[in-house]
């Protein structure tokens, strides 16, 4: 039963190297590019927090418990400081 | 010497290497808790640090790590001879490679995700993040004139090829239209598109597609390379060099998703088939090195000595600079746990020395002999006919016809050489555009900033032999594997933990890389250039032509020379300082 299980979870593991070999790039790309929309509809609609007013707080309060979850996220990906060789993670050796 | 006993020796390296001596030093030194939260867990903007599975993320490292590096750098250096070409994969990544990717990566963790230029800013020196940027920039420049050669002026002037190569980019756009646009199912797509793929290279193949690229090469009896256009460039070699520039151009400009990333999808799958049905060729076939000698020369005619040449000639399938950059900017901004950092770092590294070895062999098996490897031509092209002996030993070439495998391989290497170029084509626009765009606001334009980045690649492609290019492209890539080793060093001595596995490496890799840009100065400016003439005349160029390519190769190993100097003073610097923190933090004891 053991052996059954070892190569099971073998199987898996080479999936997984594969998935990530190729497909998970994509996905990864397409989730930051969702990412970097809502963080910037966040920006428009709550810059207050960050020291930019944009939109008068009334209207952006009623979707506040919406936003507050990726609130955290959001301010890190925003005030964190970037460098060019943040650039690097693509495959060029 | 027979293939099965290299790829054990390189079997075993593997497990000796990252099952003895990687996770020693993983839990001796570094110690990894997965108590601690990684960047990924504890940022998850889903922006830059999302957590991933560790299987996922040791493919996606070796995708990110494998390219033409392991390839085409151990295929040239088997001029010195299998053994120190072997010597160099094997101990190189043992004791360097694999310390650089696991390190880079460790560094990025411990260091919430900073990226390498802000990790030399603040534990070498504040300009220590400008000489990166200067070796990255000089590194990818050289990487489009070494990987633009192979192509344009190597690949895709064999008739039975161009053809393969395009239709493999329309099959690309394809899948990418399926997937993003048609919203097809990714297994659907994957298996049509490469069933599509291979039907173009095999079209490619066909003696009505090479006729007419043979008739536009204007290559006839009375001229087997066809006529020459200007300086030593044949008419097949500017439509290679155009065609490449062009591709380039695209997959730089163009949404990721519509060009760069479908393309990069269907040519993995290129590339892995390639490997799997050359190992299985490989496993079959088990052939000798006939009378490859072990050894040849210590000096090779337009190589150079074998220390320091050989040591920045085999680069990624040793140890390389890109690496760390990979490892610390993407890698390290996704481990779920400190204890996946040896098996994706680590592991990658060593599965990529495999890779370098499978490479290795097409040069040193595939012909058996070292006449037949001489006369199998440019560095790509002993690949793609190397694979393709693998490939025929089940009878590729049987089943889909002859030169099939040939075709296959060459495609193989092109597709792996453009879906890197235009990525740094893209990378070159975004940098100049930041570091020149408030002087030059013309370089804020994508369209210029990549048209300026491609007029240099032909430059290069055009005037400087691949030789320079290539060990000149190995020795910057080896002064950012070395100031990477550097950081981590430095890391380590601020930490207190035992630093001697990565200081040695990087005194070794520093000195040898100076040693090498040294030795390609002086050749350009001292024997080179005097003897112009006479070189023009043995290697079929013009007098100008040499001139310039060495006036070239000069200049860029001057100014790496330069900066790494100016590395060496702050490195030095650094670690005076760094000890001396360590000991004014030790108790003093009472007299």
């Amino acid at each position: 039963m053991k052996w059954w299980l070892t190569l099971l979870h073998g199987a898996r593991a080479l999936l997984d190297i594969l998935y990530g070999a190729t497909i998970y790039e994509m996905v990864r790309d397409l989730k930051k590019e969702r990412s970097q929309r809502e963080h910037l509809f966040a920006l428009v609609v709550f810059g207050d927090l960050l020291g930019l007013p944009v939109l008068p707080p009334y209207y952006t309060l009623k979707i506040l418990p919406y936003i507050v979850p990726h609130l955290p996220g959001w301010r890190t990906s925003l005030l964190r400081e970037r460098d060019l060789t943040d650039l690097c993670d693509q495959e060029i050796t | 010497m027979n293939a099965m006993v290299i790829l054990l020796i390189g079997v075993a390296a593997i497990g000796v290497g990252y099952f003895v001596y990687a996770r020693s030093i993983s839990q001796r030194v570094i110690q990894p808790d997965d108590r601690k939260a990684t960047p990924a867990k504890m940022y998850m903007d889903g922006v830059d640090f999302i957590p991933a599975n560790r299987n996922v993320l040791f493919g996606y490292q070796f995708k990110s790590i494998a390219a033409l590096g392991p390839i085409l750098g151990p295929i040239v250096a088997v001029q010195w001879g299998w053994l120190p070409a072997l010597i160099w994969i094997v101990f190189g990544t043992f004791f360097i490679g694999w310390v650089q990717d696991y390190g880079s990566i460790v560094l990025g963790v411990r260091e919430q995700g900073q990226s390498f230029g802000a990790l030399s800013y603040r534990l070498i020196s504040p300009r220590s993040r400008n000489i990166l940027i200067t070796f990255i920039y000089f590194y990818l420049l050289l990487i489009m004139g070494a990987f633009g050669y192979q192509v344009g002026f190597g690949l895709l002037i064999n008739p039975a090829v161009p053809l393969g190569v395009l239709l493999v980019i329309l099959v690309g756009l394809i899948a990418g239209q399926m997937t993003y646009k048609w919203k097809v199912d990714i297994l659907v797509t994957s298996v049509v598109t490469v069933l599509l793929a291979f039907v173009g290279i095999w079209l490619g193949t066909q003696a009505g597609v090479k006729e007419f690229f043979t008739g536009l090469f204007g290559i006839t009896k009375d001229l087997p390379t066809g006529p020459t256009i200007f300086l030593s460039v044949t008419l097949a070699k500017l439509i290679g060099s155009l065609l490449v520039v062009a591709i380039c151009y695209f997959g730089a400009i163009l949404p990721i998703w519509r060009w760069a990333q479908p393309i990069n999808y269907v040519s993995f799958w290129i590339v892995t088939l390639g490997i799997l049905g050359g190992l299985v060729g490989l496993l079959i076939w088990r052939p000798g090195m006939g009378d490859f000698p072990a050894f040849t020369t210590f000096s090779v005619t337009g190589l150079g000595p074998l220390w320091p040449i050989l040591f920045v000639t085999i680069a990624c399938g040793a140890i390389s600079g890109w690496h760390s950059l990979v490892s610390s900017s993407g890698t390290a901004r996704q481990l779920e746990k400190e204890s996946d950092a040896l098996y994706v770092g680590g592991g990658a590294m060593f599965f990529e020395m495999f890779f370098a070895i499978m490479a290795f062999l097409t040069a040193t098996v595939a012909f058996g002999s070292f006449q037949g490897y001489k006369e199998a031509g440019a560095a790509a092209a002993v690949f793609s006919k190397g694979l393709s002996a693998f490939m025929n030993q089940w009878g590729l070439d049987t089943i889909l016809g002859q030169g099939f495998g040939v075709a296959y391989g060459s495609v193989f290497l092109t597709l792996m050489a453009l879906t890197i170029m235009y990525l740094v084509v893209r990378f070159m626009r975004v940098a100049s555009a930041e570091a020149l765009g408030d002087r030059l606001p013309a370089l804020r334009n994508p369209h210029v900033g990549t048209i300026i980045a491609l007029l240099f690649t032909l430059l290069l492609i055009w005037i400087v032999p691949f030789l320079q290019i290539w060990v000149v492209f190995g020795a910057a890539n080896q002064l950012m594997a070395s100031l990477a080793l550097l950081l981590v060093t430095l890391w380590l001595m601020s930490k207190g933990k035992n630093y001697q596995w990565t200081f040695w490496p990087f005194v070794f890799m520093f000195i040898t890389t100076i040693g090498a840009l040294a030795y390609k100065t002086y050749e350009a400016f001292f024997m080179n250039l005097p003897n112009a003439a006479a070189l023009a005349e043995k290697n079929k160029l013009t007098v100008g032509q040499v001139t310039a390519a060495n006036i070239i190769v000069g200049a860029v190993c001057l100014i790496l020379i330069v900066t790494a100097l100016m590395l060496a003073w702050d490195a030095v610097q650094a670690i005076l300082r760094h000890r001396g923190q360590k000991a004014s933090a030790a108790p003093v004891s009472a007299d």
